[in-house]
């Protein structure tokens, strides 16, 4: 039958209404995710505790820079399982203010999961109430081993960090293996929880390997002092071989500089176990080359070959201007680990898992970080590997960087499950 | 020998620093009568912005060898342009209200301060490189030296002179010590107040400025530096006298040169000895050292 022109017009207008209106919900689809079945429409809530001030503000700003980029990324692909992402902050200050902000978190801003803080004492004061409220925490750090053996022996919604003695004993490790003939060791480390054990954790293993070699002194600043020119006089009195320090921010660069400045590793070897933590203010003009320094548990130079790290370093520091530290990849891992511990769930449940359930799943999972693959223990503590080696000016960059780096499994430098004792289990080592 | 040098030493070098901050916290004190807690605040500002300055002027041909004058220049012309607008802006409000306010809004000062800092210059640390290294090291009957740790003591023994010039043979230090002594004759004298208090505020103000900027070549700025000095500078206050410049002179020295000793020798006593001293002076002689001594 043919067309009346009228009959024409509607027909192509019709044609040219429904492909416009194809289009535009095709482009509504690209911006917006496809609902899961089973999948809340409701956004995730996901809540960060960063430190941004104090000494914890270096690290504790990486990781809340991480955190939303991780975010941004993650949205941009479609969410979680569809649902999108919403960030609610609340920062890391004193222990008493850490649990009022956790409980607002969850009970007020109903937070799906809470992730972030670094000090110990913050974590030993969260963590059981994560427990209490039945609230899903994923921490950065703030859990060394006296903390968490008493406080924290086992969990169900908390997940902790590694034992943050790793690197004092992987520092040890290595002084063994590049100083083997290292008499005497001085040390200088915060006066703090973290500090003393490292300390202790770095004697012991070292003692493991080199029976001979004495600790001559040992030297206490407080956690943010700016002037260690007395410090480095009574350093110099030791007239040690080594130097071990466990400082890990913006303390790092000031003691690196004024010892150079009073000539002081002309004399003695140095390790500092977790001075990559400001990896890029320690500038070649005053570091020394051959100094042990290790990077925590992420390098940014670690290999060419791991696409996640490349892609992860060129958008941080065309982002921001800086390289980034270690703190990146433990905020970056436990939002990727409980990403994919959510999605795990939902191939099993079909439907969107409770917090208990992802904590189940969370337990032993293994996931690709920035690292390479990071995990969570059965007992809850993260596992990965540490960056250590020697300082190094051959770099294009105006900073030290490490080369002959050895990459410290946490078999090697983590006791195997959070009810055992560190120095039983380093003391059952056969060097 | 070489150690008693060393910790000699490195106790006058941080006595240096802590006296310019514990003047600036006197020499307020003594004529407005307000504990100044953003003095040590201040300090850090001098850090940053001289660490600023610096960078700015040697990326565009400024010989590195003569950094210290722009550094100067840096911490006196921040403590010129802070001191006033905070004294007008803020300060002036409190005078005479109860100490509390004037402590609250000083802390006030310090957390905003610490904020503007990381707004500005972020939370990394922030150094100058090794700038400070190619004046290289002195060897003084085989104690090694930096240069520019002797340089930064000599130049607060200059501030000192300069300072005690001030007040003892100029008519402005003449109107700071009648005003510390007795406010209301002065006024009743015709001395302009206001503008004493702008002037007075603003000369702590350059000294806490100044300590950062001398100062931070040797070390490195982080946002939470003026904290850690304001404490000591407590102490320095206590066992030199509140209000007294030979006091923070004096207080300064006993402070640094007691860190520098308890650190070489019974490192877990660093601060307890520091306070030791300060509770005897609490104790036995509770204005201070010089405490009799105004300004």
């Amino acid at each position: 039958m043919e067309k009346t022109r009228r009959e024409f017009v509607k027909l192509v207008g019709g044609a040219a209404v429904g492909a416009g209106m194809l289009l535009a919900g095709r482009g509504k689809a690209g911006a917006q995710a496809k609902p899961v079945k089973g999948v809340p429409s409701e956004p995730v809530m996901i809540g960060a505790m960063p430190g941004l001030s104090g000494v914890i503000a270096v690290p504790g700003t990486a990781a809340w820079r991480t955190t939303q980029m991780w975010v941004e990324e993650v949205n941009a692909a479609g969410g979680i399982l569809g649902r999108k992402i919403e960030l609610s902050m609340e920062e890391e200050t004193t222990a008493k203010d850490c649990v009022e902000r956790f409980r607002k978190l969850t009970l007020e801003k109903k937070c799906d999961v809470i992730v972030g803080l670094m000090s110990t004492g913050n974590g030993l004061a969260v963590g059981p109430l994560a427990e209490e409220l039945g609230q899903l925490w994923l921490a950065w750090d703030a859990t060394t081993q006296k903390g968490v053996e008493e406080t924290m022996p086992k969990t169900k919604f908390s997940f902790k960090s590694t034992d943050n003695e790793a690197e004092a004993i992987g520092g040890a490790i290595l002084t063994a293996k590049f100083f083997p003939n290292i008499k005497t060791v001085v040390g200088i480390n915060n006066d703090y929880s973290y500090g003393r054990d490292c300390w202790d954790a770095y004697q012991a293993v070292l003692k493991n390997f080199n029976p001979n070699v004495k600790f001559v002194d040992a030297l206490w600043p407080k956690l943010g002092e700016t002037d260690f020119t007395s410090h480095i006089a009574a350093l110099k009195r030791a007239n040690a071989d080594l130097i071990m320090t466990s400082f890990w921010s913006g303390d790092v660069p000031i003691l690196m500089k004024q010892a150079t400045a009073a000539g002081l590793f002309k004399r003695s070897k140095a390790c500092f176990t977790t001075g990559g933590g400001a990896h890029y203010t320690l500038k070649k003009e005053f570091t020394p080359e051959g100094i042990i320094l290790g990077y925590n548990s992420f390098y940014f130079r670690w290999t060419d070959t791991w696409p996640l790290l490349k892609k992860f370093v060129n958008a941080y520091y065309t982002k921001y201007k800086e390289y980034p530290v270690y703190e990146c990849d433990h905020a970056y891992f436990v939002l990727q680990a409980y990403k994919e511990a959510v999605e795990k769930c939902y191939q099993i449940l079909g439907r969107w898992p409770t917090k208990e359930e992802i904590g189940k799943v969370l337990s032993g999972i293994q996931v690709p970080s920035l690292s390479g693959f990071r995990g969570y223990r059965e007992d809850n503590i993260m596992s990965c590997n540490f960056f250590m080696g020697l300082t190094s000016h051959k770099n294009p960059y105006d900073f030290v960087t490490i080369s002959e780096m050895e990459v410290l499994t946490p078999v090697q430098i983590m006791k195997p499950f959070a009810s055992a004792k560190l120095y039983d289990w380093i003391k059952g080592w056969k060097s | 020998m070489e150690t008693i040098l060393n910790v000699l030493f490195s106790g006058v070098f941080h006595a240096s620093t802590l006296f310019l901050v514990a003047a600036g916290l006197q020499v307020v004190f003594g004529v407005q009568k307000v504990f100044n807690l953003a003095c040590g605040t201040f300090y850090a500002l001098g850090a940053y912005f001289g660490i600023t300055v610096v960078k700015l002027l040697v990326d565009h041909g400024f010989p590195k060898p003569l950094f210290i004058a722009p550094l100067i220049a840096a911490g006196l012309l921040l403590g010129l342009i802070v001191g006033p607008v905070i004294e007008r802006g803020l300060m002036k409000f409190v005078y005479d209200r109860d100490e509390t306010f004037q402590l609250l809004l000083t802390f006030g000062i310090v957390m905003m301060l610490e904020d503007v800092i990381k707004f500005i210059w972020g939370t990394s640390p922030q150094s100058m490189g090794g700038i400070d290294l190619m004046y290289g090291q002195l060897n003084v009957l085989g104690a090694t030296v930096p240069v520019y740790n002797l340089i930064v003591i000599l130049c607060s023994l200059i501030i000192a002179g300069l300072i005690g010039y001030l007040l003892l043979n100029t008519k402005f230090g003449r109107i700071i010590r009648a005003t510390a002594d007795n406010r209301e004759m002065s006024e009743a004298l015709g001395i302009n107040m206001k503008v004493v208090y702008i002037k007075v505020f603003t000369l702590g103000t350059v000294l806490g400025t100044l300590g950062g900027a001398l100062v931070i070549p040797a070390g490195a700025a982080v946002s939470e530096m003026g904290v850690e000095l304001i404490v000591l500078a407590f102490a320095v206050v206590v066992i030199g006298g509140l209000g007294s410049m030979k006091g923070a002179f004096i207080g300064a020295l006993v402070v640094g040169v007691l860190k520098s000793i308890a650190i070489s020798t019974y490192p877990e006593l660093e601060m307890l000895t520091v306070y030791i001293i300060v509770i005897a002076v609490l104790v036995i002689k509770p204005e201070g050292l010089f405490g009799g001594s105004r300004v």
